[in-house]
């Protein structure tokens, strides 16, 4: 679970201009870096994120983005 | 059936819940409400006040003269609100635009969905809506409700947001219209822990499922709706706040091929309620039919003389696959031929009911136009018991998501993803043969794609064998 | 347990998680269930419409439950919601149903609870004289119109829908109370064409509909989105990343591709789509989602620009009269608009409504060979004889 969400929170810094990310991007990079993780855990490991204050979610409404709090965006306007 | 929720139910007894006295709930007379003047000039809009159907705007009107006579100090959010509210509303009549802003980031803390954020374009002159964010909450299935609930949630929405609300939004939450940010998370206390009662579903997430009125009061209903959807809504509570997935997901059920909660033109999952033995005909009602003793439709066309009725016009004639007839007096059905589009039911139904042996057809991927143009769902499951747990229910559904997920593009609904790999692709993940009810026509091009494994010998080849049968 | 007056009630924002309660779903249904329907649930034997807006279920058990259906507004006042409430407390055992067409049910068990409930509904007026519970919206007639947010919250909404669904039922209430169609007519109003309701398969549909792609405001945008974001949101790949004259980082819109959908203005502000020069409504007609007798199916476009003239959208309200009237006149018994135009042919369709086709309702987007005429059988009208004339090079 740790090295999930530590490679959850690398791609998330590692966006140069974006900072929001849908879910199956994180999902793909998670993937790449920790091979044998699933992803019911990357998702569980990015819901703990969120609690933890580390993750923020960007909504649309429609669809739904996790974002790291404080880069890029994270206030609304 | 009965009462078997997933968890203890509160007793919710609005005496012990409320905010408001009696005195501050009647705080109003109706000669005030007439003369009451709200803070912005509102022309346009006092022309939608008379008329017969309900005017939303004499509605609200009177609900801003209560929160002024409320006072502030009986309110946590501007009492002005809804005055602010109706002078955007007059100003964007008078510009044709809207003057609202989305935002992104307000939420309750760990959820990904249920929250809308909202904000007015032009806040200096109309403050109490600078912040007008949504909350959804989860209705009961099928929209029953007493009024300790009722009210219990009116006094918590007057007291913390706009005092306005819809029953029910389009996917049928109860939706809380307009709030600002520091109210949200109370808000959500309120609901989860005093009126026991949680957020619906926004986003990439599980959406708030509906179910139609189903065994509570209606005759047709093949499959307990209620039931499976408070099963469902209860099972998948994570894929519900917590959104992973590629785009919005909703289930739906109907309990009759009628279809009152429009599953098959909007839910990525459409359960509807259908059977596969015979209508079961009550000869003697027929009779009372022909004779004029019951009223076609149970009474449905009775604005107008349409003549007496007659049966070979009305149900026999309009069966779209002709296999009623009447023999020596009774009335016939070749229940092999027959599609239960339930007209003869709908039109007889003291003489004509659906079968004993119930349960569900399941269609995926229903979907509003956009972005690849309106899709409805497609028929992949003909039957399927419906009982509980419904652990073969959610074994296809796990299947679907667990695809989905890994499948699906960005911002893809779930039909979108089968249109673009195939029905075929889907059948195989889901683990069902194909059939000739998934198709209205089988392909007219003959481009298949073959897979190796279904030609003799396979795809490699060896080009010296072919060449000895063929000169360069 | 008493709701919180504290401001900010059982939020402790020093320890959010205190206390926190979460994924506990809704309410259970069973407990607001009036009790002749926890009596006869499942027992259902038959049911029959008494008049407009009444309806009786009978059970195996000899029970039967009362229903009194009223129009209802979908937007609300809390001070609206507690009026049901009263009338519920004092009529129906503290209980009500709302439909999923926003309409308000009471259901009783008996006759004189009825007429007590019908006495009761028809005193409930506004001030202006509206009625709040109007009672019908059962069987061959119209029902209330499904609709979505409109002006009142929506950010992309192309026109208002609360007034236009007012004025639409205002102009044809007669046959709300009233059961005197060939057939239900559900009529449904979505403010733009992300369609929140699911009026793609209605006998009307109103669609608010945006003409204008998003206008830029290069002097902000840079600050106030993320432009790769804003990039990602358009579903046609419309929108690329670009540069302003003093080197600052903007978009650049490939008009021709814009759908008018306004996901760009979700995600970036700097994008805005509203223009009330622009905006229009269109119209819809003759789909269906139940499967009696024909399959369901998709409305189709049939005017393709009615004028935005709020708050009372005469020409809406009066193209959707010119279609009711015309269907009410000429189809048959239990037939649905769209199976009447199907039986009858779209020519006449246009013909008998009066309307005017224009190029705009020749389908153009994905798979829209399959909606082109592909036999030599059709009906004259018209349409046809100009058709002829055109070929023939005359005037």
């Amino acid at each position: 679970m740790e090295d999930i969400k530590k490679a959850i929170v690398e791609f998330l810094e590692s966006g140069k201009t974006k900072t929001k990310f849908y879910f199956k991007d994180i999902e793909k990079a998670v993937k790449d870096k920790v091979p044998n993780a699933r992803t019911l855990q990357i998702k569980k490991a990015c819901s703990a994120l969120i609690n933890e204050g580390v993750l923020i979610y960007y909504s649309t409404g429609s669809t739904t983005m996790y974002g790291l709090k404080g880069k890029g965006i994270t206030e609304d306007h | 059936m009965a009462f078997e929720p997933k968890r203890p139910q509160k007793k919710l007894n609005y005496q012990e819940l409320r905010l408001y006295t009696d005195e501050q709930l009647k705080n109003y007379t109706e000669e005030e409400v007439k003369n009451f003047k709200p803070k912005h000039d509102i022309p346009k809009l006092e022309q939608l006040e008379d008329g017969p159907w309900p005017s939303f705007v004499a509605d609200a009107k009177r609900y801003a003269l209560r929160r002024h006579k409320l006072g502030q100090e009986n309110l946590l959010i501007n009492e002005d609100v809804v005055d602010d509210l109706l002078g955007q509303l007059e100003l964007s009549y008078v510009h044709g635009e809207t003057h609202w802003k989305h935002g992104g980031i307000v939420g309750v803390i760990g959820y990904g969905g249920g929250v809308i954020g909202r904000y007015s374009d032009v806040p200096e002159q109309f403050p109490g809506v600078a912040h007008f964010h949504t909350m959804r909450v989860n209705q009961v299935p099928s929209k029953f409700y007493d009024t300790n609930f009722l009210r219990g949630l009116c006094d918590l929405w007057e007291y913390r947001g706009s005092g306005l609300l819809n029953m029910h939004g389009s996917t049928g939450d109860i939706i809380l219209l307009g709030t600002f940010t520091e109210q949200l998370e109370p808000i959500f206390q309120e609901l989860t822990q005093v009126l026991d009662v949680d957020l619906g579903g926004s986003g990439s997430n599980l959406r708030t499922p509906e179910c139609c009125v189903g065994k509570a009061r209606c005759e047709y209903a093949l499959y307990d709706t209620q039931e499976m959807c408070y099963e469902m809504v209860m099972h998948y509570q994570d894929e519900l706040h917590r959104p992973a997935f590629p785009y919005k997901f909703k289930f739906k059920f109907d309990g009759c091929p009628n279809g009152c909660v429009a599953s098959i033109a909007r839910a990525d999952m459409s359960f509807i309620g259908t059977w596969k033995d015979d209508i079961r005909i009550n000869q003697d009602a027929v009779q009372a039919y022909i004779n004029g003793e019951f009223p076609p439709g149970g009474g449905s066309h009775k604005g107008r003389d349409w003549g007496k009725f007659d049966i070979y016009a009305e149900v026999i004639d309009r069966c779209p696959t002709g296999c009623m007839s009447m023999e020596d007096g009774k009335l016939v059905i070749d229940n092999a031929n027959c599609t239960r589009c339930m007209h003869c039911i709908n039109t007889m139904p003291r003489a004509l009911k659906p079968g004993v042996e119930t349960g569900v057809s399941i269609l995926f991927g229903a979907k509003a136009p956009i972005l690849e143009g309106a899709q409805m769902s497609v028929m992949v499951i003909p039957f399927m018991k419906a009982e509980p747990p419904y652990d073969n229910i959610k074994e296809i559904i796990d299947r679907t998501f667990e695809w989905w997920m890994e499948e699906g593009k960005n911002r893809e609904r779930l039909g979108e993803t089968i249109q673009r790999v195939g029905l075929q692709r889907f059948c195989e993940i889901i683990g069902v043969p194909p059939a000739p009810q998934m198709v209205k026509e089988p392909r007219t091009n003959p481009y298949i794609f073959w897979k190796e494994e279904d030609v003799p010998g396979g795809f490699k080849r060896d080009i010296d064998d072919y060449r000895s049968r063929h000169a360069r | 347990m008493a709701l919180s007056k504290d401001k900010l009630g059982r939020f402790n924002p020093d320890n959010p998680m205190e206390n926190r309660v979460t994924d506990i779903g809704p309410r259970h249904y069973w407990q607001y269930f009036p009790p002749v329907i926890q009596r006869n649930y499942g027992k259902w034997d038959y049911h029959e419409i008494l008049e407009p807006g009444v309806l009786v279920h009978v059970s195996e058990t000899g029970d039967k439950a009362y229903t009194v259906r009223c129009g209802g507004m979908r937007f609300m006042s809390v001070e609206f919601l507690r009026e049901i409430c009263d009338i519920a407390d004092k009529f129906a055992d503290g209980y009500v149903r709302f439909t999923t067409r926003n309409n308000i049910e009471f259901i009783v068990d008996s006759l004189e609870k009825v007429e007590a409930l019908k006495a009761e509904l028809a005193k409930h007026k506004f001030y202006s004289g509206s009625y709040k519970f109007p009672i019908g919206g059962t069987g061959a007639g119209v029902t209330n119109v499904v609709h979505t947010q409109g002006f009142i919250h929506c950010h992309t909404a192309a026109v208002d829908a609360s007034s236009m669904v007012k004025a639409i039922m205002d102009g044809v209430f007669e046959h709300f109370t009233a059961m005197d169609l060939p057939a239900q007519v559900r009529i449904s109003m979505a403010c733009c064409l992300n369609m929140c309701g699911a009026v793609h398969c209605s006998d009307i549909a109103l669609l608010g509909y945006h003409r204008k792609p998003p206008v830029i405001d290069h002097e902000i945008i840079d600050k106030v989105c993320e432009i790769p974001l804003a990039i990602a949101s358009c579903p046609t790949a419309a929108i690329a990343p670009a540069k302003t004259e003093d080197g600052r980082k903007t978009v650049r819109i490939k008009e021709e591709r814009c759908m008018f959908c306004g996901n760009c203005y979700t995600m970036c502000p700097a994008l805005p789509l509203a223009d009330g020069e622009g905006d229009c409504v269109v119209m819809l007609a003759g789909g269906k989602l139940s499967n009696r007798i024909s399959p369901p199916k998709f409305s189709k476009v049939v005017i393709p620009y009615l004028p935005n003239n709020h708050p009372l959208f005469p020409e809406v309200v009066a193209a959707v009269k010119q279609v009711l009237e015309a269907y009410a006149k000429d189809a048959r018994k239990y037939e649905r608009l769209g199976d009447w135009a199907e039986r009858i042919g779209w020519e006449k369709f246009f013909e008998k409504c009066g309307l005017p086709f224009t190029e705009h309702l020749i389908d153009d987007y994905r798979l829209a060979y399959d909606t082109y005429r592909t036999s030599t059988q059709f009906k004259y009208t018209d349409a046809a004889w100009a058709v002829t004339r055109a070929a023939e090079g005359e005037e």
